[in-house]
């Protein structure tokens, strides 16, 4: 039994981090805790397995969709620009974002979650109050926020959703940025923290907040921008698909396997909903929802769930299409249309040509109502 | 690498493996050119390109060109269309063929061409393969049989490595630069050898591969037997027996994909099989009907024609990286940071966001990038991310997409080559320059000339119109009209003289080049196109704006054959558009023919087509909303067309039968109603009133009708504006409708709004304004005051504009 329901990467991949450590025989940044070469190899896999106290450690793929970026990612985080992850959401840039700072500086919890009631003092520090009347402002009644936490150890500090935060809010990173410097007015002389080395911001930004509260130029140039686009492969989405749901069903004790052609089929349908043209050249109306592949786990888990605890431990195909209705239903009425214009399309001709499970696909459109 | 050593000629072979535009393969044949010390040396390309060579390789010929083939199917022997075809084999400077020639040039070697003659290639490849592939170009570079196979696709999943080019520039162009040659070339044939066998036999069959190999080992073969041991003893009786017992060298050249191939035909248990072929020769196809000539080539051509056939591509980068190679320790180190700080420059220019720290931090991204991926120096790809994550601020797409786009521009080249004067030219070009020497046109400079014709009265303007023309019909960038009756868009007919601007350029000769193979003069090339492009036609519209084209280049032989097709076309085209652009283009030509001196009768075939388009009417009253415009212009064409006093009035009650039918129609769309009851209102057949009465139809309907409103005067108002000002009805009903739609309702409206207004003058606009504020107690003055409009709508603006560009360049 765990005792979290998602354990942070760094405990879930203790065994692949130390494997990686006891190998690596990289050249590191200062105070990184593996190599980029290393840093690489857990996010992206390594093909051969890992010696390690006496058994063979696999390090398996944990971000698909584009090594390039990943890479790129790390050189950044190993320079002098923060490094800011934008693109729809569900594109697993989260997650990016905690893997890399597992592996850079074994730990991923040194998080600033930003909303619209973000404040300063939520990033860089606040104060006890009862010591700071007890003992006046000294070092011992000072609370570090993550920005603080991360200069004075050395090691990364995530902002989660940084456009979500009040721009004047935001703006508070751009001298810490570029100078590596916090100044503490009330400890006096004692009141600068300089960054140790190995410190660094990883933004994550979603593009569907737009808008919101835009990045300040003067923000935007001490970052480096990586854009997440969502999987352009049918075959690699089926296979994320596949790799969370059992990595769901594991973690809550369903003792089912993922289908891999129900993935495929549910994979195809957010593929060609999302890029607006199905394998056989259909043009088709592109939903206003977020047709990510986060969501597709969640639907597919959902219907797992259900044929669990509910149904005859298989995957149901009408349970199937009941949640991709929920899952679609969110933005406005014309999606569930777009929906329902794709299964009597794009759907029926697939049920004629291929049969078998996009037949069953075909007949659960019922549903969409 | 493969050398096969035959005892009986007294000939060493050795095989290497190359991949086209490659520096790497450059670099190393010159070595093992300069170690081996070979006696002659042949090469993978058409033989029929032999007689080039000499001009290849003389010191004035700049690259990039291309050898340039082409073959006229008279006899029918790949199709019965008996077709014409034509190829390119692009060079660039580094090109290690080119590389190879000139090298054998330098060192006294002979040197041949040995693959089949081009139209023998075409004879051996099966419909839509190989050569015959139906591209708009065909590249005879071959290097895509290298990239498509299983194999490599696993191989880049394997090495992290995102695509065959990514892979090949780490593992052979970078590493070219420190590896032993015979090393080198084993890891290249290794690769070749594994490609080959991940490839199906039957596509290499398709494709024409295996007659290709076969000829070239023959070739092989023959030069063997030509200068081994039997063919060199009477001259080398006299020598040194030592130096007499040297063998022959003979160094071949050939795309990588076709090495292994060539060595197994070379092998000991398939020589003499081989050797039959030269008894028996494959090249079946005429020579005479086959032409082969050099062409100054650009680098972006060659780009272009690569992504066809997945050539190496960044011709302008590895161009940068040949010139390093020898004079630096890092010509790729070199070659990324200059393109840093060029595009850099580029992009300031443009945005001027881009700092020096932007390019530092560029340049460490590079240079990490290639450190992690364990290349030993950073190239291609590592430049491309290096600027993708330092130069682009914000969301990556189309809008932010501008210095990804001035890198692959640099990265691409812009580099433009020229021939010796030796060069062979076609006849065309003889008759171009004959041309513009009748004409008196000055083509030996390079600034732009201008030049009135007055088309109607002088007979000799009329002719270098004709000419001009026929040159634009061609696609050679050498003139362009900027004033003058242009019948195909139905403009400007009243203008009784044609300017036109041309200009010389190495470009013009390389375009006609391109054409020569459709005759030996610039209005025989012009006259073979027209027959061709008249067989692809099916539209009556297309096929009508070619019958203004002929009739534009004079070319009377051809007249006749495009009318019979138009004529046929009318009667089997049921497209209305089509059918409105045939009658568009018709009208125009009839309007005209009187100036033009044109026996042709075009008064039929207009009838027909409007008598055609009229019949199609009725069945456009539900059109789509993006149709709306083509179909209104089409209904008022046709109102004008049938107007009083022309030849066409009969058809007027015809005509407006239609237009009744389609009222009548429920689904009609709400513009083209509007445009109708304008038409109506305009002929007199309907009264001011009546109008009005079907704009409170829609106003006083249900929702959804009402929010049609906007697009009905849209049609109203192309039609006849002029009802606004009759009584202010009109206007009052716009107010009321204004004050009946929700602001969201509104915004959704606008554009069609904005629409209607735009056939009005400014003047009238304000004049509308002034009949609007009177309607609410306000003067003029009190709406010309404004709020001011906040930054972040032009933003906005900018933005979507600059995704609609996006949109259409890629479109």
């Amino acid at each position: 039994m765990q005792e979290s329901i998602k354990p942070p990467v760094e405990v879930k991949y203790k065994e692949e981090l130390d494997a990686l450590k006891s190998n690596d025989t990289g050249r590191c940044p200062e105070n990184w805790r593996l190599s980029p070469k290393a840093v690489r190899a857990f996010i992206l896999g390594s093909t051969q397995p890992i010696e390690y106290n006496g058994k063979e450690v696999r390090v398996e793929k944990k971000y698909y969709g584009n090594d390039a970026l990943v890479e790129r990612c790390i050189v950044t985080l190993a320079g002098n620009r923060g490094l800011m992850l934008v693109g729809e959401p569900g594109t697993a840039k989260t997650m990016l974002s905690e893997l890399l700072s597992a592996a850079i500086s074994g730990v991923s919890t040194n998080t600033i979650q930003g909303t619209a009631g973000t404040t300063e003092d939520m990033i860089k520090y606040s104060w006890n109050y009862a010591l700071l009347l007890a003992k006046g402002p000294s070092r011992e009644a000072l609370v570090p926020a993550p920005l603080y936490i991360g200069m004075e150890k050395g090691i990364l500090t995530r902002f989660e959703e940084i456009t979500r935060t009040p721009a004047e809010i935001q703006d508070s990173l751009i001298s810490v940025m570029s100078d590596k410097i916090l100044n503490v007015p009330e400890l006096g002389e004692q009141g600068f923290l300089f960054a140790r080395p190995g410190f660094n911001v990883i933004g994550t930004a979603n593009t569907r907040d737009k808008g919101v509260n835009e990045m300040s130029s003067a923000l935007k140039r001490r970052f480096n921008f990586e854009t997440v686009m969502p999987v352009r492969e049918v075959a690699v989405e089926k296979q994320i698909i596949l790799n969370e749901v059992n990595k769901l069903a594991k973690e809550s004790n369903v003792h089912m396997k993922a289908d891999e052609d129900v993935a495929e089929l549910l994979a195809s349908t957010y593929h060609e909903l999302r890029e607006g043209v199905s394998s056989y050249g259909h043009r088709i109306d592109k939903p206003a929802a977020v047709m990510s592949t986060a969501e597709a786990v969640s639907v597919y888990y959902q219907t797992m769930l259900t044929g669990y605890y509910y149904g005859e431990k298989r995957m149901s195909v009408d349970c199937l299409v009941q949640n991709l209705v929920g899952a679609v239903s969110k933005e406005n009425k014309e999606d569930l249309g777009k929906v329902r214009e794709y299964f009597n399309t794009v759907v029926k001709d697939k049920s004629g040509k291929e049969g078998g499970l996009w037949k069953q696909y075909y007949d659960a459109r019922k549903w969409l109502k | 690498m493969e050398t096969i050593l035959r005892r009986e000629e007294m000939a060493e072979i050795m095989l290497l493996p190359i991949r086209h535009h490659s520096p790497a393969c450059s670099l190393q044949i010159k070595k093992m050119i300069e170690s081996w010390k070979p006696s002659s040396i042949l090469v993978e390309g058409p033989e029929n390109a032999n007689s080039l060579r000499e001009i290849m390789v003389h010191e004035e010929t700049r690259a990039p060109f291309a050898i340039y083939y082409s073959y006229h199917d008279r006899e029918g022997k790949l199709s019965k269309e008996k077709a014409y075809y034509k190829c390119y084999y692009p060079f660039l400077e580094y090109s290690p063929e080119l590389t190879a020639l000139r090298e054998a040039k330098k060192r006294g070697m002979e040197a041949a061409f040995i693959d089949l003659p081009y139209g023998d290639i075409l004879a051996a490849s099966r419909e839509g393969k190989g050569l015959l592939k139906d591209e708009e170009k065909n590249s005879y570079n071959d290097d895509y049989l290298l990239s498509r196979n299983t194999y490599i696709k696993r191989l880049c999943e394997k090495t992290g490595l995102r695509n065959f080019d990514e892979f090949w520039e780490k593992y052979f162009e970078i590493n070219g630069l420190y590896e032993e040659g015979d090393v080198w070339f084993s890891h290249l044939f290794t690769y070749c050898s594994l490609a080959r066998e991940n490839t199906p036999p039957e596509s290499m069959e398709e494709d024409g591969c295996l007659k290709r190999e076969a000829h070239m080992a023959a070739k092989i073969i023959q030069c063997a037997m030509a200068h081994g041991a039997k063919g060199r003893a009477e001259e080398r009786w006299e020598e040194d027996l030592m130096a007499w017992m040297d063998p022959y060298r003979i160094l071949v050249i050939t795309g990588g994909f076709h090495t292994p191939g060539i060595r197994e035909r070379l092998a000991d248990g398939r020589w003499e099989e081989t050797k039959r072929l030269l008894d028996n020769p494959s090249a079946r196809i005429p020579k005479e009907d086959q032409s082969v000539y050099l062409m100054p080539y650009s680098m972006e051509a060659a780009d272009a024609l690569n992504g066809y056939a997945s050539g190496m591509p960044f011709a302008g980068f590895y161009q940068k990286v040949w010139e390093g190679i020898g004079e630096m320790d890092a010509p790729y180190e070199k070659a990324v940071l200059d393109m840093l700080v060029s595009a850099g420059k580029e992009v300031r220019k443009k945005e001027g966001y881009l700092s020096t720290y932007d390019e530092i931090c560029a340049w460490q991204m590079a240079k990490g990038l290639g450190e992690l991926r364990s290349k030993p120096q950073p190239g291609a790809y590592e430049l491309l991310d290096a600027v993708l994550s330092s130069y682009i601020k914000g969301e990556y797409n189309i809008a932010s997409a501008m210095p990804m786009l001035v890198l692959k521009k640099q990265m691409t080249g812009r580099g433009m080559g020229s021939l010796c004067p030796l060069a062979d030219v076609p006849p065309i070009l003889h008759d171009f320059e004959m041309r513009c020497k009748a004409f008196g046109l000055k083509v030996r400079s390079t600034s732009e000339m201008e030049t009135v014709l007055s088309i109607f009265s002088s007979r000799k303007h009329r002719n270098e119109s004709m000419f001009f023309h026929q040159m634009v019909f061609l696609g050679t960038p050498f003139a362009r009209r900027v004033k003058g009756p242009n019948l195909q868009q139905g403009k400007d007919k009243n203008l009784i003289r044609e300017t036109w601007k041309y200009k010389w350029s190495a470009e013009v000769p390389a375009a006609l080049i391109d054409v020569s193979v459709h005759g030996a003069t610039i209005e025989e090339a012009a006259a073979s196109l027209v027959g061709e492009r008249l067989k692809g036609e099916t539209g009556a519209g297309r096929a009508a704006v070619l019958l203004t084209q002929v009739f534009e280049m004079g070319l009377s032989g051809q007249l006749e054959a495009v009318y019979e097709r138009v004529q046929e076309l009318i009667v089997q085209d049921t497209d209305f558009y089509s059918m409105a652009e045939a009658v568009k283009a018709l009208t125009m030509m009839e309007e005209l023919s009187g100036l033009y001196g044109s026996a042709l009768e075009i008064s039929r075939l207009l009838l027909e087509s409007v008598r055609k388009l009229i019949g199609l009417l009725p069945s456009m009253a539900g059109i789509k909303e993006e149709n709306l415009p083509s179909c209104m212009d089409a209904v008022k064409m046709l109102y004008q067309i049938t107007g009083k006093g022309s030849d066409m009035e009969q058809e007027k009650e015809a005509y407006f039968g239609a237009l009744d039918e389609m009222c009548r129609d429920e689904g009609i769309h709400a513009g083209l109603h509007g445009c109708i009851w304008g038409i109506l209102y305009g002929s007199g057949r309907e009264t001011a009133i009546e109008v009005e009465k079907a704009c409170l139809g829609y106003l006083t309907g249900t929702r959804g009708q009402l929010l049609q409103t906007a697009v009905f005067f849209r049609g109203l108002f192309y039609t006849a504006k002029d009802l606004i000002f009759i009584g202010g009805k009109i206007l009052e009903m716009l107010d009321d409708f204004f004050g009946k739609v929700e602001e969201n309702e509104f915004m959704e409206l606008l554009p069609q709004l904005r629409m209607a207004f735009t056939y009005f003058t400014p003047g009238e606009t304000d004049k509308i304004a002034k009949m609007a504020a009177g309607l609410h107690g306000k003067g003029r003055e009190d709406i010309l005051y404004r709020k001011e409009i906040l930054p972040e709508w032009y933003a906005y603006g900018r933005e979507l504009d600059a995704y609609a560009r996006g949109h259409m360049h890629k479109a």
